[in-house]
């Protein structure tokens, strides 16, 4: 038995999901992603690293293969541990949801194996070995994410739907085209073998990702697009799926970096403008989706600074991928608990002292906020990593260097000031409400990681293994 | 391989067909089925041509009560005949032959409808598909002489005539006023033919003239046909946006479409090894408007689920690992490497414009009683859609097979 | 004593975990619905954790050798990267663990009884235990990143802390005169704001920080306070390198001690419960920052490095502490509210502290033993006048200063801690904080040569005012107050509780004069000028006693702390918003752009293509034969060009 298999059991249950009824599916997806979440953990610790072969393509596509390294192992663990916990949640919620929209139980088929089909197509994604598998994967994340978004999404969802199906596929295609320029100059799309990234091509792919991380300008999709979900989708789609870009731009840095050290500093100021002023940006949201949405554009601005800063600042940009993974799956989960339980609430001038009415909830959100601003949590090291990858290339640069400091300070200023607006303060007139454990547990699950990985066996093992994965000397 | 001797063979079975048809439509078409099958032990490019055919057939019986009831399923089958063909001559007679040959059964196909003939878009079909067949044959008359006597002035004139008939016979932009108008007016199911079986022809046809005379003045030539597909695509994608009828969304996206497989002209100057990936790309589009055509324009008709229309919209948007997704892919490809990375972004970011509208068909097309027929058509052609699962570096063997 | 290493990792996690995991039952059991009366007896498990923690100090203090030695224990962390968990026991850490570990033991003893009643006892001692495990961490430390976890921790307790009574609906909880408005801004604060403010400050001084560590990691390379060749580093780095390095660092703790202008969280961190108070301006949060500068320069060792960053970064060291301790005190002379008064008085503190140690940079060691000892007296008297405060304010229900002989006669305990405490520390002769205090005096006037008698100055005019504010606190809630006595019962615990902590003093009193290593101390205690000093203190001290009252314009400005809130609720709040404000017009410029603008524009475009459909043939024949023409022209023109 090998890692394939673990990795084809989530897409297997996928189609059959649709025929179990709700409960029976919910744990049947949960299971489905546990394992390869725990199986990878494992690889993890145990360093593992491998190639294997799906099938052998001609040139310019190049073999399809499966890539096995700790940063895949890391991204894997990360999504399937995510969309476990998630799945689990979303049998309260989406039954809410549902009841809300009118339709019926079997809704629920249409749903588990968009779902499914959703998270498992990011878990393949992040072990394809060619830019290709990688690519096809994308996009049908992105179409995955789309039907869930188009069906069961709030607001204008359809409008909502579209837009967000242009934009990220606007930034597909815009990769696609640097990745067939890239399949021209190498003959091959397969990661092993590729040894040129030219600039055009670097160019198209960095603007592509631009858009889907997003970067400042672009970012415009991602408020409506995550808002409007259904919240177990915004759970997946923030945490998950932008990030993804970095891994995206993480792979070719490794293949050819030249395009990055070559426009660092615009590159850079970019990234933290924009981490700026997203951040900035939360202040004003005023719907706790919305808000939650504007603290991830400015959490990837940390990504694109991650990756501007040497082969520190990679191993910063794989743990604040997990780390923002984590803390932002929680939080929107802590919405999404509180759109549930309190009938679609989710405007902040109704929200006072919610701590009162929900305090599992409250707590979590304690949790996730602490995991974006990096206190004793994972993101912790990513701050770590970045501000070691910042000294390395701009020594003492105090523009820089006070730069990214504020982006830090911003982060950990709208935490704790939505903390105080949502959760505490003299509580508004509500009633004690009953709720579903599934709405409370598995982000407690979440926060368990992310605390457990600033510690051993966890830390080292991660840490080290992507060291490995980088080339194994720090310079 | 197919021999005139097969022709010859299918020509007689058809005639019969069509003489039986006056007696019993059925017996026609078990004919007609019969001829399909006698070519089905060759090429799997041929077998997909065929299956576009057969998917015809079978919604033809949508409309079984239309004036020439049992002589259509003959016609289709002697464009099929013809369109398989053309893979194998590159003799020019022949080649003008086959594009004449495909264009005049679809004067009639237009026409037909339940009840009534159906002529006004009858008349601007025809209006424009002569002119069309005029101007193609005489720019290729004009194209080969331009070759012979190495006159660049007479050989861009006749090249730009050919572009021009091409675009008026499958209608590409800034040449598709008749689209639109027939597309919303005609029966759906004529047109599904016409928008379908009827539309690869003209284009091997160009190809393998624009082979025959090429000259060093060929590339810079192609650049004319880099501008008018990327015009053709803007004008289809956008002038979809806001249609309201599927039919007429439809007529644009095939617009959109033409422009796609025009845009991989634009890589025929490339060396052998490269120069299939363009022509997989653009038959591989080819086969995706032609399947997806069929397949809405029978969910117009009679209804489908929605689950196909999904699946066929993303195709065309060119979602992987849909069929629509690797045609772009090969195009794109071809676009690279032939320097047109100007067209291939434009290419992509078509792609993205027409999601709306795709997505808007779906929901225009969805019904609550669907019949069996469309149905099954649709069904089946949303299904072939997804026979690039296995990545289509098949097709492209194929490709060269066919095109050695 | 020390055999297998297994013996000390039981013992650290003992000692760091025992407060955290006793504190779950009462966490965990409060979150059940609904609440059962049992649970309200569990906090005396989290109490007994740190009674465990305490005795794990002891241990440390007495079982690691000789007190002067630094024992330092090591745990893997992150081998690849040559950091790991390293907690050294030396002189300054043995010391304030156990400290520590019994303060955080007496007030939690208070603590079961104050507390008793509260809405949200989960909370609270998880929090509170949390914030004790934390500030052993960071005392314990050796490797920055690890201290670095206990650090926030801190921050994030205090923050749990503060705004313990979320609700905002008790008066007794805030700040400030509910409903005073000063030019507009709310000059009262509530506790959900009172948190608030303080991780907002705190969150700017810790990322600079954190800046620092992994600076100093990649230049360094490692990150144990002890290992790194400071004096090399500063030759590496330069003066502005180490002088950048040095400030990022400290503004950690800067904002965590509350120096100026950082003062203004700890003032409104008042809105915590009593108890929290006590531990946060005793031996925990504010007293970290100090402790992390004084461990710092215990390695750096800055008297024998002669580089202008090291020597600029004390030189401001100095006088932003000395500053912060002259407007601590000032603003305690003019405070009226109990709390707040004790917190502007620890910012006083906590400034002497700091500019005592950064005189270490040129009178070397002794400086710094001054600075930590002065810690310590500090800690145990703060942490007396708080829970004498706490007792207070539930007898009287009155968050001001106010109080009388009759109060005194019924609270006789807490009057007597009180007269203890004030004593102890003002600096009376031969009082506890006397011998430190006189050493201090030393200290600062063996700066006379770099920079005249500045230093001393201040800190005499600080210890001047100190000593009176804090007679004014003793006579304003026991003597002169005007309050009338509605008797309450209970209180032993609370009252058993102070009286330990205040009878700590005079302990340390008998430490200071038997002890030979305070040598030093007392021969300074003895000279003429520490007398004078000690004479002016007393001065002041009675005149507090005699008029505690005092009205003027000035005091009422101290008393508004000067008007520096409005540098946390306006200026700053009204930058930021100004800026949010602006991106907000620049989202809804791009969304206008993106979602309206260019959408519009490509309908307007397909109307405009659709607009060609007439339906009339001759139309579209027109325009096809236009286009042909057209075609044909540029062919033809090619054709020529070519």
């Amino acid at each position: 038995m090998n890692f394939l298999h673990i990795l084809l059991f989530p897409l297997l249950i996928t189609f059959i999901l649709p025929i179990f009824r709700a409960r029976i599916a919910t744990a049947l997806s949960t299971i489905s992603f546990l394992i390869p979440a725990f199986v990878s953990l494992y690889l993890l610790l145990t360093a593992h690293r491998g190639e294997e072969l799906l099938m052998n393509l001609p040139a310019p596509i190049g073999d399809f293969y499966l890539l096995y390294d700790p940063i895949s192992h890391a991204f894997g663990f990360t999504i399937s541990l995510v969309s476990a916990m998630v799945a689990l949640y979303s049998l309260p919620y989406m039954k809410h949801r549902f009841e809300e929209m009118g339709a019926k139980e079997g809704e629920f088929r249409k749903y588990w194996f968009l779902y499914n089909l959703y998270a498992v197509s990011m878990l393949w994604l992040v072990y394809s070995g060619n830019l290709l598998l990688l690519y096809i994967f994308l996009e049908i994340s992105l179409l995955a994410s789309f039907m869930l978004i188009y069906l069961y999404g709030y607001g204008n969802r359809q409008w909502v739907g579209i837009l967000y199906f242009v934009w990220t596929h606007i930034a597909g295609v815009l990769a696609l085209t640097g990745f067939l320029i890239v399949a021209f100059a190498n003959q091959t799309l397969a990661l092993n073998e590729l040894k040129v990234i030219g600039f055009i091509p670097w160019l198209l792919i960095f603007l592509g990702m631009v858009v889907k991380l997003p970067g400042l300008g672009p970012h415009i999709w991602l408020p409506w697009a995550h808002a409007e979900a259904p919240t177990p989708v915004s759970a997946l789609l923030s945490p998950l799926t932008v990030g993804l870009a970095g891994y995206v731009l993480l792979r070719i840095y490794l293949i050819d970096s030249s395009f990055i050290v070559q426009f660092r500093e615009i590159i850079i100021f970019y990234a933290i403008i924009s981490s700026i002023y997203a951040g900035l940006s939360v202040f004003k949201q005023r719907d706790y989706k919305r808000l939650l949405a504007y603290s991830t554009v400015s959490q990837m601005g940390y990504v694109l600074i991650a990756i501007c800063l040497g082969s520190y600042g990679l191993i910063g940009l794989v743990i604040q991928y997990m780390s923002h993974a984590f803390g932002k799956a929680i939080l929107f989960m802590t919405a999404g608990a509180i759109i549930a339980t309190f009938h679609g609430l989710r405007n902040l001038d109704k929200m006072k002292g919610m701590h009162e009415f929900v305090p599992t909830i409250s707590n979590a959100a304690l949790l996730g906020f602490m995991t974006l601003s990096g206190i004793i949590t994972i993101g912790m090291f990513a701050e770590f990593f970045i501000l070691l990858g910042l000294t390395q290339i701009y020594g003492f640069n105090l523009q820089i260097i006070s730069l990214v400091v504020l982006v830090f300070i911003i982060s950990g200023l709208y935490s704790f000031y939505t903390m105080k607006e949502i959760y505490y303060g003299t509580p508004m007139a509500y009633e004690k409400p009953k709720f579903s454990r599934l709405l409370d547990l598995p982000l407690y699950a979440i926060a368990l990681f992310s605390v457990a990985f600033i510690f051993p066996p966890l830390a080292p093992a991660l840490l080290d293994g992507i060291k490995l994965a980088l080339g194994g000397v720090m310079p | 391989m197919i021999t005139e001797l097969d022709i010859l063979k299918a020509l007689v079975i058809l005639t019969f067909a069509g003489i039986l048809s006056y007696k019993n439509s059925i017996l026609s078409l078990a004919l007609s089925t019969l001829v399909v099958f006698l070519f089905l032990e060759s090429n799997g490019l041929i077998l997909m041509v065929l299956s576009v055919a057969i998917l015809n057939l079978i919604s033809m019986l949508a409309i079984r009560k239309n004036q020439i009831a049992g002589l259509d399923y003959a016609l289709i089958v002697f464009m099929a005949i013809a369109t398989a063909y053309v893979f194998f001559t590159s003799d020019i007679a022949e080649l003008l032959v086959l594009f004449v040959v495909v264009s005049v059964p679809t004067y009639l196909i237009v026409m037909l409808d339940e009840g009534k003939l159906n002529v006004d878009p009858g008349i601007k079909y025809i209006a424009f598909m002569v002119i069309a067949t005029v101007v193609f044959i005489i720019g290729s008359a004009v194209l080969y002489l331009g070759y012979s006597w190495q006159n660049s002035t007479i050989y861009l004139l006749g090249f730009v005539a050919l572009l021009i008939g091409l675009a008026l016979e499958v209608g590409v932009a800034p040449f598709h006023e008749w689209v639109p108008d027939v597309f919303s007016n005609a029966n759906p199911i004529s047109i599904s033919i016409i928008a379908s079986l009827a539309k690869f022809v003209p284009f091997i046809v160009a190809y393998k003239i624009l082979l025959m005379t090429a000259t060093e003045l060929t590339s810079l030539a192609l650049l004319i046909f880099a501008v008018i597909s990327a015009i053709s695509m803007f004008i289809g994608n956008i002038g979809a946006l806001t249609a309201k009828d599927p039919a007429r969304i439809l007529a644009y996206s095939t617009i959109a479409n033409m422009g796609y497989v025009l845009a991989a002209f634009s890589a025929i100057m490339a060396p052998r090894e490269l120069v299939y990936y363009a022509i997989a790309g653009g038959l591989l589009q080819l086969f995706v408007n032609a399947f997806g055509k069929i397949g809405f324009f029978n969910a117009i008709k009679g209804g489908s689920s929605s689950l196909s229309n999904y699946l066929l919209s993303f195709s065309f948007i060119g979602l992987p690992p849909l069929m629509g997704f690797w045609s772009k892919f090969f195009i794109i490809y071809a676009l690279v490497f032939s320097n047109y990375l100007w067209l291939a972004i434009l290419l992509v970011l078509n792609s993205a414009i027409s999601i709306p509208y795709y997505l808007r068909l779906v929901r225009l097309t969805e019904v609550s009683s669907k019949s069996l027929i469309t149905n099954t058509v649709a069904t089946v052609t949303a299904f072939v859609m997804l026979i690039t699962l296995i990545p289509p570096v098949w097709f492209v063997e194929l490709v060269k097979e066919v095109l050695k | 004593m020390i055999d297998f290493p297994l013996n000390e990792a039981t013992l650290i996690a003992t000692l760091l975990l025992a407060p955290i995991i006793s504190s779950l039952p009462v966490a965990f059991a409060w979150l059940m619905e609904p609440k059962r009366e049992w649970t309200r007896n569990l906090p005396i498990i989290a109490v007994f954790g740190l009674f465990i923690s305490l005795i794990c100090s002891l241990y440390i203090l007495f079982n690691f050798g000789k007190l002067e030695e630094a024992v330092k224990i090591p745990f893997d962390w992150l081998p690849g990267y040559n950091i790991s968990f390293v907690f050294i026991f030396d002189y300054l850490s043995k010391i304030m663990g156990v400290l520590t570990a019994f303060i955080a033991f007496l007030i939690g003893v208070y603590g079961l009884e104050y507390m008793k009643h509260d809405y949200r006892l989960g909370w609270y001692w998880f929090f509170f235990n949390l914030f004790t495990a934390s500030m052993l961490l960071v005392v314990y430390s050796d490797n920055l990143l690890m201290l670095l976890i206990g650090w926030e921790g801190l921050g994030l307790a205090s923050w749990g802390l503060i705004g313990h009574w979320f609700r905002d609906d008790d008066d007794m909880s805030f700040v400030g005169n509910v409903g005073r408005k000063i030019a507009g801004i709310n000059y009262f604060w509530s506790p959900s704001l009172g948190a608030w403010r303080a991780i907002s400050t705190i969150r700017i001084g810790d990322m600079p920080m954190f800046f620092a560590i992994a600076a100093i990691f990649f230049f360094a390379g490692t990150l144990n306070i002890s290992e790194i060749h400071w004096h090399e580093l500063a030759e590496k780095l330069g003066a502005f390198g180490i002088f950048l390095i040095l400030f990022a660092f400290l503004l950690g703790p800067f904002t965590k001690s509350a120096q100026l202008p950082f003062s203004e969280w700890l003032m409104t961190a008042m809105t915590g419960p009593t108890t929290v108070s006590a531990l946060l301006h005793s031996a925990t949060m504010v007293a970290a920052g100090t402790y992390i500068f004084m461990r710092l320069s215990w390695y750096v060792e800055p008297w024998n490095i002669h580089n202008a960053g090291v020597e600029s970064i004390y030189v401001l060291v100095l006088f932003l502490g000395l500053v912060s301790a002259f407007y601590g005190a000032s603003v305690a002379l003019g405070c009226l509210e109990r709390k707040v008064l004790l917190a502007a008085s620890t910012m006083s503190s906590l400034g002497l502290m700091f500019a005592t140690a950064s005189a270490s940079k040129w009178v070397g060691e002794f400086a710094l033993m001054v600075a930590f000892w002065y810690l310590v007296t500090h800690a145990f008297a703060k942490a007396t006048l708080f829970l004498v405060a706490g007792h207070l304010i539930h007898e009287t229900h009155d968050r001001f200063c106010v109080g009388g002989k009759d109060l005194a006669k019924h609270l006789r305990l807490a009057f007597l801690a009180t007269i203890i405490a004030t004593l102890c520390l003002s600096g009376i002769p031969p009082l506890t904080a006397y011998w430190v205090k006189s050493a201090m005096d030393e200290v600062e006037h063996s700066l006379e040569h770099e920079f005249g008698l500045i230093p001393l100055m201040l800190l005499v005019l600080t210890s001047a005012i100190y000593s009176a504010f804090l007679a004014k606190f003793l006579s304003l809630n026991f003597l002169k107050g005007d309050y009338k006595l509605k008797a309450h019962g209970g209180g032993r615990l609370m009252s058993f509780a102070y009286i330990v902590m205040g009878s700590m003093l005079i302990l340390l009193l008998a430490i200071y004069l038997i002890d030979h290593e305070f040598h030093e101390f007392v021969e300074e205690g003895f000279l003429t000028s520490s007398l004078t000093v000690g004479l002016v203190v007393l001065t002041t001290y009675l005149i507090g006693l005699a008029k505690p009252r005092l009205e003027s314009p000035i005091g009422k400005a101290l008393g508004d702390r000067l008007y520096l809130a409005f540098l946390n609720d306006y200026l700053v709040p009204k930058l930021g918003w100004a800026l949010a404000k602006l991106v907000d017009y620049g989202n809804r410029a791009i969304d206008f752009f993106c979602h309206r603008a260019i959408p519009d524009s490509f309908n307007f475009a397909s109307k405009s293509i659709r607009k060609v459909q007439s339906g009339s043939v001759e139309r579209y024949l027109k325009i096809s034969v236009a286009v042909i023409l057209l075609l044909l022209v540029v062919a033809v023109a090619l054709g020529v060009i070519v």
